[in-house]
Protein backbone atom coordinates (compact mmCIF):
# COMPACT_ATOMS: atom_id res chain seq x y z
CA UNK A 1 0.00 0.00 0.00
CA UNK A 2 1.60 3.41 -0.77
CA UNK A 3 2.81 5.17 2.35
CA UNK A 4 0.59 8.43 1.83
CA UNK A 5 -2.38 6.06 1.34
CA UNK A 6 -1.01 3.73 4.57
CA UNK A 7 -1.27 7.11 6.30
CA UNK A 8 -4.52 7.76 5.75
CA UNK A 9 -5.91 4.95 6.84
CA UNK A 10 -3.87 4.77 10.07
CA UNK A 11 -5.10 8.01 10.59
CA UNK A 12 -8.94 7.02 10.66
CA UNK A 13 -7.63 4.28 12.82
CA UNK A 14 -5.90 5.87 15.34
CA UNK A 15 -7.80 9.61 16.02
CA UNK A 16 -10.66 10.91 17.49
CA UNK A 17 -13.18 11.72 15.04
CA UNK A 18 -12.79 15.43 15.56
CA UNK A 19 -8.56 15.47 15.23
CA UNK A 20 -9.28 12.90 12.16
CA UNK A 21 -11.39 16.16 10.68
CA UNK A 22 -8.29 18.61 11.37
CA UNK A 23 -5.81 17.90 8.19
CA UNK A 24 -3.04 19.80 10.35
CA UNK A 25 -3.27 17.18 13.23
CA UNK A 26 -2.31 14.20 10.27
CA UNK A 27 -1.19 12.07 13.41
CA UNK A 28 -3.95 12.58 15.74
CA UNK A 29 -2.84 13.40 19.25
CA UNK A 30 0.92 13.04 18.22
CA UNK A 31 2.65 16.78 17.22
CA UNK A 32 3.64 16.47 13.91
CA UNK A 33 7.16 16.75 14.26
CA UNK A 34 10.23 14.97 12.52
CA UNK A 35 9.58 10.24 13.47
CA UNK A 36 5.96 11.51 13.94
CA UNK A 37 4.82 9.40 10.75
CA UNK A 38 6.90 6.18 12.08
CA UNK A 39 5.53 6.18 15.67
CA UNK A 40 2.14 6.78 14.75
CA UNK A 41 2.31 3.84 12.76
CA UNK A 42 3.88 1.80 15.20
CA UNK A 43 1.86 2.79 18.41
CA UNK A 44 -1.67 2.98 16.49
CA UNK A 45 -1.70 -0.12 14.96
CA UNK A 46 -2.48 -1.82 18.60
CA UNK A 47 -3.40 1.52 20.35
CA UNK A 48 -4.66 5.03 20.74
CA UNK A 49 -1.89 7.85 20.12
CA UNK A 50 -4.07 9.86 23.16
CA UNK A 51 -2.67 7.16 25.05
CA UNK A 52 1.30 7.79 24.00
CA UNK A 53 0.71 11.57 23.94
CA UNK A 54 -0.26 11.45 27.69
CA UNK A 55 3.31 10.01 28.83
CA UNK A 56 5.93 12.03 29.97
CA UNK A 57 9.03 9.29 30.29
CA UNK A 58 12.88 9.30 29.80
CA UNK A 59 14.68 7.94 26.68
CA UNK A 60 15.51 4.93 29.03
CA UNK A 61 12.10 4.66 30.06
CA UNK A 62 10.46 4.83 26.74
CA UNK A 63 12.85 1.99 25.75
CA UNK A 64 12.18 -0.33 28.27
CA UNK A 65 8.65 0.49 27.38
CA UNK A 66 9.28 -0.46 24.45
CA UNK A 67 10.92 -3.65 25.22
CA UNK A 68 7.53 -4.48 27.33
CA UNK A 69 5.39 -4.04 24.41
CA UNK A 70 7.06 -6.85 22.77
CA UNK A 71 7.82 -8.85 25.23
CA UNK A 72 4.66 -8.46 26.94
CA UNK A 73 1.86 -7.10 24.92
CA UNK A 74 2.10 -8.71 21.14
CA UNK A 75 4.33 -6.13 19.31
CA UNK A 76 6.22 -7.18 16.48
CA UNK A 77 9.86 -5.62 16.97
CA UNK A 78 10.60 -2.50 15.22
CA UNK A 79 13.56 -2.72 12.78
CA UNK A 80 15.90 -0.08 12.88
CA UNK A 81 16.41 2.60 11.80
CA UNK A 82 12.82 2.90 12.78
CA UNK A 83 13.36 1.62 16.19
CA UNK A 84 15.68 4.89 16.70
CA UNK A 85 13.35 7.26 14.95
CA UNK A 86 10.64 6.51 17.51
CA UNK A 87 12.67 6.99 20.40
CA UNK A 88 13.98 10.05 19.62
CA UNK A 89 10.47 11.56 18.95
CA UNK A 90 9.15 10.01 22.50
CA UNK A 91 12.13 11.17 24.44
CA UNK A 92 12.56 14.86 22.72
CA UNK A 93 7.97 15.41 22.55
CA UNK A 94 7.14 13.57 25.63
CA UNK A 95 9.94 13.20 27.58
CA UNK A 96 9.24 13.77 31.46
CA UNK A 97 8.90 18.19 31.35
CA UNK A 98 5.92 17.06 29.30
CA UNK A 99 5.71 19.96 26.78
CA UNK A 100 3.04 18.50 24.49
CA UNK A 101 0.85 17.01 27.83
CA UNK A 102 -2.22 17.15 25.51
CA UNK A 103 -4.61 18.36 29.32
CA UNK A 104 -3.98 20.97 31.83
CA UNK A 105 -2.94 19.72 35.18
CA UNK B 1 -27.53 -1.88 0.11
CA UNK B 2 -25.15 1.58 -0.18
CA UNK B 3 -21.57 1.40 -0.03
CA UNK B 4 -21.20 4.87 1.31
CA UNK B 5 -23.74 7.73 1.99
CA UNK B 6 -22.62 10.63 1.87
CA UNK B 7 -18.84 11.58 1.09
CA UNK B 8 -18.57 15.42 1.93
CA UNK B 9 -16.35 16.46 5.02
CA UNK B 10 -14.98 12.85 4.78
CA UNK B 11 -11.26 11.77 3.71
CA UNK B 12 -11.91 10.97 0.19
CA UNK B 13 -8.97 9.03 -0.36
CA UNK B 14 -9.93 6.56 1.71
CA UNK B 15 -12.98 6.59 -0.16
CA UNK B 16 -11.24 5.86 -3.32
CA UNK B 17 -8.99 3.32 -1.46
CA UNK B 18 -12.12 1.30 -1.05
CA UNK B 19 -13.20 1.71 -4.54
CA UNK B 20 -10.48 0.50 -6.03
CA UNK B 21 -10.17 -3.15 -4.17
CA UNK B 22 -12.84 -3.03 -1.37
CA UNK B 23 -11.55 -6.82 -0.54
CA UNK B 24 -8.03 -5.27 0.08
CA UNK B 25 -8.80 -2.36 2.12
CA UNK B 26 -10.95 -3.98 3.81
CA UNK B 27 -7.91 -6.22 5.51
CA UNK B 28 -5.58 -3.28 5.14
CA UNK B 29 -8.02 -1.26 7.38
CA UNK B 30 -10.18 -3.43 9.47
CA UNK B 31 -8.36 -6.79 9.19
CA UNK B 32 -11.26 -7.97 7.46
CA UNK B 33 -11.59 -11.17 5.55
CA UNK B 34 -15.35 -11.49 4.25
CA UNK B 35 -16.96 -14.45 3.75
CA UNK B 36 -17.09 -16.59 0.23
CA UNK B 37 -20.58 -14.60 -0.32
CA UNK B 38 -18.71 -11.54 -0.21
CA UNK B 39 -20.53 -10.27 3.12
CA UNK B 40 -20.18 -10.65 6.97
CA UNK B 41 -16.72 -11.52 8.87
CA UNK B 42 -15.12 -14.47 7.60
CA UNK B 43 -14.00 -16.66 11.42
CA UNK B 44 -14.78 -13.12 12.96
CA UNK B 45 -11.57 -11.58 11.50
CA UNK B 46 -12.10 -7.66 11.54
CA UNK B 47 -15.21 -7.80 13.54
CA UNK B 48 -13.52 -6.95 16.59
CA UNK B 49 -11.99 -3.98 15.00
CA UNK B 50 -14.38 -2.55 13.31
CA UNK B 51 -16.63 -3.03 16.49
CA UNK B 52 -14.16 -1.17 18.55
CA UNK B 53 -14.07 1.58 15.65
CA UNK B 54 -17.42 2.09 16.00
CA UNK B 55 -17.89 1.84 20.26
CA UNK B 56 -20.46 -1.22 19.90
CA UNK B 57 -21.14 -4.69 18.91
CA UNK B 58 -22.70 -4.99 15.43
CA UNK B 59 -25.62 -7.49 15.68
CA UNK B 60 -26.22 -7.77 11.84
CA UNK B 61 -22.66 -8.05 11.20
CA UNK B 62 -23.17 -11.27 9.10
CA UNK B 63 -25.06 -8.92 6.64
CA UNK B 64 -22.36 -6.50 6.10
CA UNK B 65 -20.99 -6.37 2.52
CA UNK B 66 -17.42 -6.48 1.85
CA UNK B 67 -15.94 -3.52 1.16
CA UNK B 68 -18.39 -1.71 3.19
CA UNK B 69 -17.73 1.96 5.23
CA UNK B 70 -19.79 2.13 8.15
CA UNK B 71 -21.39 5.36 8.32
CA UNK B 72 -21.16 6.11 11.51
CA UNK B 73 -17.00 6.19 11.72
CA UNK B 74 -16.64 9.61 10.75
CA UNK B 75 -18.62 10.56 14.10
CA UNK B 76 -18.43 7.01 16.12
CA UNK B 77 -18.80 8.19 19.79
CA UNK B 78 -17.01 5.63 22.58
CA UNK B 79 -18.89 7.95 25.44
CA UNK B 80 -22.07 7.50 24.35
CA UNK B 81 -24.51 6.99 26.89
CA UNK B 82 -21.99 8.73 29.12
CA UNK B 83 -22.23 12.78 30.01
CA UNK B 84 -19.49 15.25 30.45
CA UNK B 85 -16.71 12.85 30.72
CA UNK B 86 -12.92 13.19 29.38
CA UNK B 87 -11.31 10.65 27.44
CA UNK B 88 -8.49 10.32 27.90
CA UNK B 89 -7.68 7.45 25.31
CA UNK B 90 -10.08 5.87 22.62
CA UNK B 91 -8.34 2.62 21.81
CA UNK B 92 -8.79 1.10 24.90
CA UNK B 93 -11.60 3.91 25.87
CA UNK B 94 -10.70 5.60 29.15
CA UNK B 95 -12.26 8.53 30.69
CA UNK B 96 -12.68 9.60 33.75
CA UNK B 97 -15.56 11.93 34.89
CA UNK B 98 -14.55 15.75 36.17
CA UNK B 99 -14.98 16.19 40.13
CA UNK B 100 -17.79 18.38 39.93
CA UNK B 101 -19.94 16.20 37.95
CA UNK B 102 -19.51 13.59 40.76
CA UNK B 103 -21.80 15.40 43.10
CA UNK B 104 -24.46 13.17 43.70
CA UNK B 105 -24.24 10.65 46.11
CA UNK B 106 -24.69 7.61 44.31
CA UNK B 107 -23.04 8.00 40.82
CA UNK B 108 -25.22 7.60 37.55
CA UNK B 109 -24.28 5.44 35.46
CA UNK B 110 -23.91 8.35 32.86
CA UNK B 111 -21.10 9.65 35.02
CA UNK B 112 -19.41 6.19 36.49
CA UNK B 113 -15.77 6.05 34.71
CA UNK B 114 -14.53 4.12 32.05
CA UNK B 115 -11.14 1.57 32.07
CA UNK B 116 -10.48 -0.67 29.66
CA UNK B 117 -7.77 -2.41 29.09
CA UNK B 118 -8.63 -4.22 26.03
CA UNK B 119 -11.15 -4.42 23.15
CA UNK B 120 -15.05 -4.58 24.00
CA UNK B 121 -16.33 -7.68 23.22
CA UNK B 122 -18.55 -8.03 20.27
CA UNK B 123 -21.69 -9.80 21.68
CA UNK B 124 -23.19 -8.61 25.03
CA UNK B 125 -26.48 -10.60 24.91
CA UNK B 126 -27.20 -10.85 28.38
CA UNK B 127 -29.16 -13.61 27.46
CA UNK B 128 -26.67 -16.33 26.31
CA UNK B 129 -24.07 -15.01 28.69
CA UNK B 130 -22.70 -18.27 30.74
CA UNK B 131 -20.12 -17.84 34.61
CA UNK B 132 -18.21 -20.53 34.62
CA UNK B 133 -16.80 -21.28 38.33
CA UNK B 134 -14.64 -23.81 38.37
CA UNK B 135 -10.62 -24.46 39.71
CA UNK B 136 -10.50 -25.81 43.41
CA UNK B 137 -14.19 -26.50 43.68
CA UNK B 138 -16.22 -29.85 44.65
CA UNK B 139 -19.19 -28.72 42.23
CA UNK B 140 -17.91 -26.70 39.18
CA UNK B 141 -20.52 -25.06 37.60
CA UNK B 142 -22.07 -23.09 34.39
CA UNK B 143 -24.45 -20.38 35.37
CA UNK B 144 -26.56 -18.22 32.88
CA UNK B 145 -27.53 -14.83 34.37
CA UNK B 146 -31.50 -16.30 34.60
CA UNK B 147 -29.22 -19.22 36.73
CA UNK B 148 -27.62 -16.26 39.00
CA UNK B 149 -31.22 -14.68 39.70
CA UNK B 150 -33.04 -17.85 40.47
CA UNK B 151 -30.43 -19.87 42.56
CA UNK B 152 -29.03 -16.89 44.55
CA UNK B 153 -30.57 -14.05 46.62
CA UNK B 154 -30.38 -10.93 44.73
CA UNK B 155 -28.74 -8.02 46.30
CA UNK B 156 -28.68 -4.27 45.85
CA UNK B 157 -25.86 -1.84 47.18
CA UNK B 158 -23.68 0.72 46.31
CA UNK B 159 -20.47 0.43 46.36
CA UNK B 160 -17.32 2.41 45.92
CA UNK B 161 -15.15 1.39 42.69
CA UNK B 162 -11.81 3.41 42.14
CA UNK B 163 -8.93 2.52 39.06
CA UNK B 164 -5.83 1.68 40.77
CA UNK B 165 -3.94 4.46 39.13
CA UNK B 166 -6.68 7.83 39.87
CA UNK B 167 -4.63 10.09 40.57
CA UNK B 168 -1.33 9.29 38.42
CA UNK B 169 -1.14 12.40 36.65
CA UNK B 170 0.64 13.95 39.52
CA UNK B 171 3.10 12.17 39.64
CA UNK B 172 6.91 13.64 39.42
CA UNK B 173 8.29 12.09 37.26
CA UNK B 174 5.37 11.28 35.84
CA UNK B 175 4.52 7.25 35.80
CA UNK B 176 3.51 5.63 32.92
CA UNK B 177 -0.38 5.02 32.00
CA UNK B 178 -3.43 6.47 31.79
CA UNK B 179 -3.36 10.03 33.43
CA UNK B 180 -6.30 10.00 36.01
CA UNK B 181 -6.65 13.05 37.67
CA UNK B 182 -9.50 13.01 40.12
CA UNK B 183 -12.63 10.89 38.40
CA UNK B 184 -11.63 7.45 37.94
CA UNK B 185 -13.76 6.89 41.03
CA UNK B 186 -17.66 6.22 41.28
CA UNK B 187 -20.63 4.59 43.44
CA UNK B 188 -22.87 3.44 41.79
CA UNK B 189 -25.83 0.77 43.09
CA UNK B 190 -24.99 -2.25 41.54
CA UNK B 191 -27.46 -5.31 41.83
CA UNK B 192 -26.43 -8.94 41.49
CA UNK B 193 -25.50 -11.99 43.76
CA UNK B 194 -23.10 -12.07 46.64
CA UNK B 195 -19.73 -13.91 45.03
CA UNK B 196 -19.40 -15.72 48.33
CA UNK B 197 -22.88 -17.15 47.62
CA UNK B 198 -22.29 -18.67 44.51
CA UNK B 199 -18.47 -19.87 45.81
CA UNK B 200 -20.07 -21.70 48.67
CA UNK B 201 -22.78 -23.22 46.57
CA UNK B 202 -19.74 -24.48 44.36
CA UNK B 203 -17.43 -25.58 47.43
CA UNK B 204 -14.25 -24.14 48.20
CA UNK B 205 -11.62 -26.91 48.56
CA UNK B 206 -9.48 -26.72 51.28
CA UNK B 207 -5.99 -24.78 50.10
CA UNK B 208 -7.31 -22.35 47.94
CA UNK B 209 -5.88 -19.10 47.88
CA UNK B 210 -7.05 -16.89 45.00
CA UNK B 211 -9.57 -16.29 43.02
CA UNK B 212 -9.02 -15.79 39.00
CA UNK B 213 -11.21 -13.73 36.67
CA UNK B 214 -11.57 -14.07 33.10
CA UNK B 215 -13.77 -11.42 30.73
CA UNK B 216 -14.65 -11.67 27.33
CA UNK B 217 -12.66 -8.80 26.24
CA UNK B 218 -10.12 -8.82 23.27
CA UNK B 219 -6.44 -8.00 23.97
CA UNK B 220 -5.15 -4.55 21.81
CA UNK B 221 -3.02 -6.72 19.50
CA UNK B 222 -6.25 -9.22 18.29
CA UNK B 223 -4.64 -11.94 19.65
CA UNK B 224 -7.21 -14.51 20.84
CA UNK B 225 -4.90 -16.55 23.15
CA UNK B 226 -3.53 -13.36 24.76
CA UNK B 227 -6.03 -12.30 27.71
CA UNK B 228 -5.99 -8.04 28.15
CA UNK B 229 -6.77 -8.47 31.84
CA UNK B 230 -7.37 -11.27 34.00
CA UNK B 231 -6.48 -10.51 37.90
CA UNK B 232 -7.92 -11.95 41.22
CA UNK B 233 -8.20 -11.27 44.90
CA UNK B 234 -7.08 -13.57 47.76
CA UNK B 235 -10.56 -15.83 48.77
CA UNK B 236 -10.80 -14.37 52.34
CA UNK B 237 -11.56 -10.89 50.25
CA UNK B 238 -14.01 -13.25 48.01
CA UNK B 239 -15.67 -14.72 50.64
CA UNK B 240 -17.16 -11.12 52.32
CA UNK B 241 -20.50 -10.08 52.10
CA UNK B 242 -19.87 -7.10 50.00
CA UNK B 243 -18.41 -8.40 46.76
CA UNK B 244 -21.15 -8.69 43.89
CA UNK B 245 -21.35 -10.49 40.96
CA UNK B 246 -23.83 -7.62 39.05
CA UNK B 247 -25.97 -7.45 36.23
CA UNK B 248 -27.26 -4.37 37.09
CA UNK B 249 -26.11 -0.66 37.37
CA UNK B 250 -28.41 1.82 38.85
CA UNK B 251 -31.35 -0.23 38.18
CA UNK B 252 -30.86 -0.56 34.76
CA UNK B 253 -28.81 -2.98 32.56
CA UNK B 254 -24.87 -2.10 32.80
CA UNK B 255 -23.51 -0.02 30.94
CA UNK B 256 -21.91 -1.91 28.07
CA UNK B 257 -18.25 0.09 28.73
CA UNK B 258 -18.94 -0.56 32.77
CA UNK B 259 -18.98 -4.62 31.78
CA UNK B 260 -22.65 -5.77 30.70
CA UNK B 261 -23.77 -7.89 30.97
CA UNK B 262 -22.13 -9.42 34.14
CA UNK B 263 -19.20 -7.98 35.90
CA UNK B 264 -17.38 -8.59 39.15
CA UNK B 265 -17.57 -5.27 41.88
CA UNK B 266 -14.95 -5.62 44.59
CA UNK B 267 -15.43 -2.05 46.76
CA UNK B 268 -12.15 -0.40 48.14
CA UNK B 269 -9.47 -2.87 46.03
CA UNK B 270 -8.34 -1.80 42.74
CA UNK B 271 -10.96 -1.52 40.34
CA UNK B 272 -8.89 -4.09 38.04
CA UNK B 273 -10.18 -6.56 40.66
CA UNK B 274 -13.70 -6.05 39.57
CA UNK B 275 -13.40 -8.24 35.96
CA UNK B 276 -15.85 -7.23 33.44
CA UNK B 277 -17.67 -9.17 31.05
CA UNK B 278 -17.36 -11.38 33.34
CA UNK B 279 -17.04 -15.34 31.81
CA UNK B 280 -14.94 -17.51 34.41
CA UNK B 281 -13.97 -17.64 37.71
CA UNK B 282 -11.98 -20.23 39.26
CA UNK B 283 -10.23 -20.95 42.63
CA UNK B 284 -6.34 -21.90 42.71
CA UNK B 285 -3.80 -22.68 45.84
CA UNK B 286 -1.56 -20.15 44.35
CA UNK B 287 -1.91 -16.68 43.93
CA UNK B 288 -2.94 -15.71 40.57
CA UNK B 289 -0.77 -14.93 37.76
CA UNK B 290 -2.82 -14.08 34.92
CA UNK B 291 -2.25 -10.80 32.69
CA UNK B 292 -1.71 -7.95 35.02
CA UNK B 293 -0.77 -9.72 38.00
CA UNK B 294 2.39 -10.15 37.36
CA UNK B 295 5.32 -7.86 37.16
CA UNK B 296 4.67 -4.97 38.13
CA UNK B 297 0.62 -4.13 37.26
CA UNK B 298 -1.16 -3.41 40.07
CA UNK B 299 1.56 -3.72 42.24
CA UNK B 300 3.88 -1.16 44.50
CA UNK B 301 7.45 -1.19 46.25
CA UNK B 302 7.35 -2.74 49.74
CA UNK B 303 8.86 0.68 50.84
CA UNK B 304 8.44 3.95 50.55
CA UNK B 305 10.72 5.33 47.68
CA UNK B 306 12.28 8.50 47.03
CA UNK B 307 10.67 9.83 43.56
CA UNK B 308 12.40 8.74 40.34
CA UNK B 309 13.98 5.77 42.04
CA UNK B 310 14.72 2.38 40.46
CA UNK B 311 12.92 -0.51 42.08
CA UNK B 312 13.70 -4.37 41.15
CA UNK B 313 10.86 -6.22 40.65
CA UNK B 314 10.71 -8.59 43.73
CA UNK B 315 10.50 -5.83 46.14
CA UNK B 316 6.75 -4.74 44.22
CA UNK B 317 3.85 -5.99 46.31
CA UNK B 318 -0.15 -6.56 44.72
CA UNK B 319 -2.09 -3.83 45.88
CA UNK B 320 -4.79 -4.93 48.05
CA UNK B 321 -7.47 -1.79 50.05
CA UNK B 322 -7.52 1.47 48.06
CA UNK B 323 -6.69 4.47 50.45
CA UNK B 324 -8.09 6.87 52.64
CA UNK B 325 -9.50 9.25 50.21
CA UNK B 326 -11.96 12.25 49.73
CA UNK B 327 -13.48 14.56 46.98
CA UNK B 328 -14.22 17.89 46.58
CA UNK B 329 -17.73 17.76 44.29
CA UNK B 330 -19.21 21.01 45.03
CA UNK B 331 -17.76 24.36 44.36
CA UNK B 332 -16.69 23.11 40.78
CA UNK B 333 -12.93 24.35 40.83
CA UNK B 334 -12.24 27.61 39.54
CA UNK B 335 -15.42 28.74 40.41
CA UNK B 336 -15.74 32.63 40.87
CA UNK B 337 -18.12 33.36 43.76
CA UNK B 338 -19.76 36.22 45.05
CA UNK B 339 -21.45 36.02 48.71
CA UNK B 340 -19.38 35.82 52.20
CA UNK B 341 -19.93 31.58 52.55
CA UNK B 342 -20.37 28.38 50.86
CA UNK B 343 -21.43 24.74 51.02
CA UNK B 344 -18.73 22.73 50.26
CA UNK B 345 -19.43 19.04 49.46
CA UNK B 346 -17.92 15.98 48.50
CA UNK B 347 -17.54 12.15 49.45
CA UNK B 348 -15.12 10.12 51.13
CA UNK B 349 -13.98 6.28 51.38
CA UNK B 350 -11.45 4.13 52.53
CA UNK B 351 -11.01 0.61 51.19
CA UNK B 352 -12.76 -2.33 54.08
CA UNK B 353 -12.65 0.98 56.38
CA UNK B 354 -15.33 3.24 57.08
CA UNK B 355 -14.32 7.79 57.47
CA UNK B 356 -14.53 8.62 60.59
CA UNK B 357 -14.30 12.17 59.57
CA UNK B 358 -13.21 14.71 57.19
CA UNK B 359 -11.67 18.75 57.97
CA UNK B 360 -12.16 21.27 55.21
CA UNK B 361 -9.42 24.32 55.46
CA UNK B 362 -9.91 27.57 52.99
CA UNK B 363 -6.51 28.72 54.11
CA UNK B 364 -3.66 26.28 52.78
CA UNK B 365 -4.29 24.02 55.94
CA UNK B 366 -3.44 26.78 58.80
CA UNK B 367 -7.30 25.80 60.36
CA UNK B 368 -9.39 22.94 59.54
CA UNK B 369 -13.20 22.61 60.43
CA UNK B 370 -14.82 19.37 60.70
CA UNK B 371 -17.23 18.70 58.12
CA UNK B 372 -21.12 16.97 58.24
CA UNK B 373 -20.54 13.34 57.56
CA UNK B 374 -23.12 10.67 57.07
CA UNK B 375 -22.61 6.62 57.34
CA UNK B 376 -22.09 4.53 54.77
CA UNK B 377 -25.85 3.60 52.85
CA UNK B 378 -23.67 -0.04 53.36
CA UNK B 379 -20.65 -1.23 53.62
CA UNK B 380 -18.38 -0.44 50.76
CA UNK B 381 -20.10 2.54 50.15
CA UNK B 382 -18.27 6.07 49.97
CA UNK B 383 -19.54 8.31 52.50
CA UNK B 384 -20.97 12.06 51.82
CA UNK B 385 -19.74 15.24 53.40
CA UNK B 386 -21.22 18.77 53.85
CA UNK B 387 -20.04 21.81 55.63
CA UNK B 388 -20.58 25.23 54.82
CA UNK B 389 -17.00 27.62 54.84
CA UNK B 390 -16.94 31.76 55.26
CA UNK B 391 -14.70 33.95 53.30
CA UNK B 392 -13.42 36.53 55.28
CA UNK B 393 -13.03 38.93 52.54
CA UNK B 394 -12.33 38.95 49.09
CA UNK B 395 -10.05 36.92 47.34
CA UNK B 396 -8.39 33.78 46.08
CA UNK B 397 -9.00 31.18 48.75
CA UNK B 398 -8.15 27.18 48.05
CA UNK B 399 -10.31 24.77 49.58
CA UNK B 400 -8.75 21.55 50.87
CA UNK B 401 -10.42 18.13 52.15
CA UNK B 402 -8.76 15.67 54.59
CA UNK B 403 -10.43 12.23 55.26
CA UNK B 404 -9.14 10.50 58.25
CA UNK B 405 -10.47 6.66 58.39
CA UNK B 406 -11.69 4.23 61.14
CA UNK B 407 -8.01 3.08 61.39
CA UNK B 408 -6.90 6.71 61.84
CA UNK B 409 -5.08 7.22 58.67
CA UNK B 410 -5.67 10.13 57.38
CA UNK B 411 -4.73 12.03 53.87
CA UNK B 412 -1.34 12.75 53.04
CA UNK B 413 -0.83 16.37 51.35
CA UNK B 414 2.16 15.42 48.58
CA UNK B 415 2.18 12.30 46.44
CA UNK B 416 3.63 9.15 47.90
CA UNK B 417 5.44 8.90 44.83
CA UNK B 418 5.52 5.01 43.43
CA UNK B 419 7.46 3.23 39.87
CA UNK B 420 3.48 3.15 38.13
CA UNK B 421 1.69 5.76 39.43
CA UNK B 422 -0.87 4.07 41.85
CA UNK B 423 -2.79 4.79 45.30
CA UNK B 424 -2.19 8.88 45.10
CA UNK B 425 -4.95 9.67 47.57
CA UNK B 426 -3.17 13.39 48.59
CA UNK B 427 -5.49 15.89 49.65
CA UNK B 428 -8.14 17.30 46.64
CA UNK B 429 -7.62 21.52 46.67
CA UNK B 430 -10.17 23.57 44.42
CA UNK B 431 -9.53 26.82 43.90
CA UNK B 432 -11.93 29.52 44.32
CA UNK B 433 -12.44 33.45 43.58
CA UNK B 434 -14.52 35.11 45.89
CA UNK B 435 -15.52 38.74 44.61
Amino acid sequence: MPRSLRLLVLALLGTAPSAMAQADEPYGALVDRPGAEDTFIYCTACHSGMLVAQQGLSRERWDKLMVWMVEEQGMQEIPEPDRTTVLDYLSTHYGPDRPNFPRPK
Amino acid sequence: MPRRTDPKDRPTGLFSYFDADPERADLDVFGRIAHPDRRGFFRGAGLATMGAMLGAAIPFHRNMPAGFIPVALAQADVLEGKDGLVLLADRPVNAETPAHLLDDPITPTNRHFIRNNGVVPDDLDPAGWQLTVDGLVDNPMVLSIADLRDRFEVVSMALTLECGGNGRAFFDPPASGNQWTYGAVGCAEWTGVRLKDVLEAAGVKDGVVYTAHEGADMHLSGDPDKSPISRGMPIGKALTDDVLIAFEMNGAALHPMNGAPLRLVVPGWPGSCSQKWLTRIWLRDVVHDGEKMTGTSYRVPNRPVAPGEDVAEEDYVIIERMPVKSLITNPATETDLTGESAEVRGHAWSGDRTIERVDVSIDFGATWQTAELDPPVNEGAWQNWRTTVSFPTAGYYEVWARATDSAGEGQPFAVAWNPKGYLNNAMHRIALRVG
